[in-house]
């Protein structure tokens, strides 16, 4: 159960990293520090205010995605103008990682200091509201809060990307960026929807694993690998790919490690990170399009009628 | 002796922190600029080399040191209750020994050029079919991969309790005396190599790798060799960022995997080498000293600092380090000394050339 929330989270950062990447080319660094700040609006509301820290799992997708729409003021577009290269975009997102990493531990200082709570380390894990018990153990909601967000965003963002109007603008964008503002298309404004959306997609998830795991500082460096291997695996082409990578890699560290612990031994379990690593690098060497994204790919963007919907979009 | 122990008082102790800062980083980024900056490719995985360095400090010099004393040097070397004593003794023996100090430190930073190279060798498979973001991700989680089991294996390097690394600077003295003679082999070392990167540079080599960062299909239709140079200059880079790393483990006698973090290995040093200028190497001298002077002061001046601004100013270092890199982005891509056309003969030469040219002319 603890496998489907945490892929789940995994699932839901991995799409923010994937619609970043889709819409400007650049490869969110700063998405550790994002979902860090989902942890944190989480834990802090939680202490401060009471009641269940689900209450406070939508503040921190707002309070995210606002920072990826400051980090799109702020930064990233002036760089995307000035037609700066991936490498230089991605840089610019560490930089921003560096000076939000720094503001989050900033904050738990304050946490620590004002509020007298130890907001180095805690665990949410047992605030969490029990469903019921199964063979004695307590049945958290978390597992199936996360599958219900996840299926309830897919429904969305289809609906969104088939149906409406920005939608598809926001598609068309991300096929042919030239081709879209010739169309009438304002590339500027579905870089700013994408980046709240994603960076928001960062919160919620961050919101969701402060539920599954032990919350710290550094937390978003740590699982940021995991949650980029997610995005490749699923080919950082598509957003439902990306959720399907994500939680398949989630998926495969948590039952993989456990399996591989029972098999060969408990010390196995501190090499829990290669696996999300071996994913990340045999996919890229072996298949880049990720597997999931250009099966998905097919469906979803490529059916037939697109380009005549792109067209009436824009000229509406 | 009297004047070197006057000498050695007036050196304030944070100028020699400084310099040991400056040397480390500019072997580090000397290294990462040949690579991003000369050679294009995307190391985002610069930690994983440093950490092969420092790992040949800490569990190779130590064991042959041991086997040689016929002290325990298998497995049991890196148990941390073993440990400490093991060097102790080794240390004892290194104090007196001048020959096996020199010996050792040599024999050290050679094995870990060796295995620098070989891990650049390894890189240099996926770097020829990836390019930029995707490549640098791949490396990145090379890094991440390497330490998560230099931190596990205890047999390694004793694991999450680390060991501690030979002195192999004892034979200068003890207290100050060391620590300079310490802070002159680094800064040796590191002037070495940046004049090793410097004639690279300039050499026919490094014009191919230029080349082949400016344009890979020109490179490749004049005859130049992407795979090996490519792999070249993964391999000098590895090597250079090898030693670096040695060098920092046998500086801070101890060896503990989860210091050789991405973030301090590979994108500080990243961000001295944007600031020094991407591609130019006298730029990483400017880089590397703004940004040492400003981390040693900050983290020597830490309580003072913390009067004036009311936060830790570890956060502080983060923010600085932070912005440096998104203003230098944004507003001064090419750093503090932009890259120029490297120049192949002396200056006077190439004006006697010119001279000469224009008298032929004028004839």
């Amino acid at each position: 159960m603890k496998a489907v929330a945490y892929s789940g989270g995994i699932a839901l950062t991995a799409a923010g990293i994937t619609l970043i990447y889709m819409a400007t080319r650049t490869f969110n660094f700063a998405h550790a520090s994002m979902v860090g700040w989902g942890f944190y609006v989480v834990f802090a509301c939680y202490s401060i205010f009471g009641g269940t820290p689900y209450y406070y799992v939508p503040l921190a997708a707002l309070f995210s995605g606002f920072l990826g729409i400051l980090l799109y003021f702020g930064v990233n577009r002036w760089l995307l103008r000035a037609g700066a290269s991936p490498i230089t975009l991605m840089m610019s997102t560490l930089g921003v990682d560096l000076v939000l990493l720094a503001t989050i531990n900033i904050f738990a200082d304050y946490l620590t200091d004002v509020y007298k709570i130890n907001a180095r380390y805690f665990v949410l894990e047992l605030k969490d509201l029990v469903l019921g018990s199964m063979d004695g153990l307590g049945v958290r909601a978390i597992p199936f809060v996360t599958v219900c967000v996840v299926v309830v965003l897919i429904v969305a963002l289809h609906l969104f990307l088939k149906k409406t109007k920005f939608g598809i603008a926001v598609r068309a964008t991300i096929e042919n960026t030239q081709l879209a503002t010739v169309l009438g298309i304002n590339p500027e404004k579905v870089y700013i929807f994408s980046w709240f959306v994603g960076g928001a997609l960062a919160g919620l998830g961050g919101g969701l694993l402060s539920l599954t795991m032990s919350g710290y500082p550094t937390v978003g460096m740590t699982i940021i690998v995991t949650m980029f291997a997610g995005s490749i695996v699923g080919g950082l082409s598509s957003i439902f790919g990306s959720l399907l990578g994500g939680f398949l890699v989630g998926l495969s560290e948590y039952i993989g490690i456990t399996v591989l612990a029972l098999s060969i031994g408990g010390w196995i379990l501190a090499y829990r990170i290669l696996i999300p690593l071996a994913a990340l690098v045999t996919t890229l060497l072996i298949y880049p399009q990720g597997l999931a994204g250009i099966k998905l790919k097919k469906i979803i963007i490529k059916t037939p009628g697109t380009g005549g919907r792109v067209g009436s979009g824009g000229g509406g | 002796m009297e004047v070197v122990g006057e000498m050695v008082i007036e050196i304030h102790p944070l100028v020699l922190n400084i310099l040991i800062n400056f040397g480390i980083g500019l072997i580090i980024t000397v290294s990462l600029n040949l690579e991003v900056g000369i050679a294009g490719i995307s190391q985002f995985g610069r930690v994983l080399a440093v950490l092969v360095g420092a790992l040949v400090a800490a569990a190779i010099s130590g064991r042959l040191l041991a086997a040689i004393m016929g002290l325990p040097s298998g497995l049991e070397y890196a148990d941390h209750m073993i440990n400490f004593k093991i060097v102790d003794q080794i240390n004892r023996t290194l104090a007196t020994n001048v020959t096996l100090s020199i010996g050792i430190l040599f024999l050290t930073l050679i094995i870990a050029a060796l295995l620098g190279a070989l891990i650049g060798y390894l890189c240099s498979y996926p770097a020829l079919r990836l390019k930029e973001a995707y490549l640098g991700i791949t490396l990145l989680a090379f890094g991440d991969a390497l330490n998560t089991i230099a931190w596990n294996v205890e047999g390694l390097a004793g694991g999450t309790q680390g060991v501690n690394v030979p002195d192999v600077f004892r034979w200068i003295g003890v207290g100050p005396e060391r620590y300079l003679g310490l802070v002159l082999i680094i800064i040796g070392f590191a002037m070495i190599v940046f004049l090793f990167a410097e004639s690279l540079i300039r050499s026919p080599f490094g014009r191919a790798l230029k080349a082949m960062r400016d344009s890979e299909v020109a490179a490749a239709i004049y005859g130049k060799d992407i795979v090996k140079l490519r792999a070249q200059a993964l391999m000098i880079g590895g090597a250079l960022a090898a030693i670096g790393g040695a060098l920092w483990a046998f500086y801070t006698g101890s060896f503990k995997a989860v210091t050789y973090t991405r973030l301090t290995w590979t994108f500080w040093p990243w961000a001295y080498m944007m600031l020094g200028g991407v591609g130019n190497n006298l730029g990483m001298l400017v880089g590397v000293f703004v940004f040492s002077v400003i981390r040693t002061l900050i983290y020597a001046y830490k309580t003072e600092l913390t009067t004036f601004i009311p936060i830790n100013p570890a956060w502080f270092e983060y923010i600085l380090v932070g912005l440096a890199i998104i203003i230098l982005v944004l507003f001064r891509p090419q750093g503090l000394l932009p890259e120029k056309p490297a120049l192949t003969l002396p200056k006077s030469k190439i004006e006697e050339i010119k001279q000469k040219v224009k008298t032929e002319k004028a004839g």
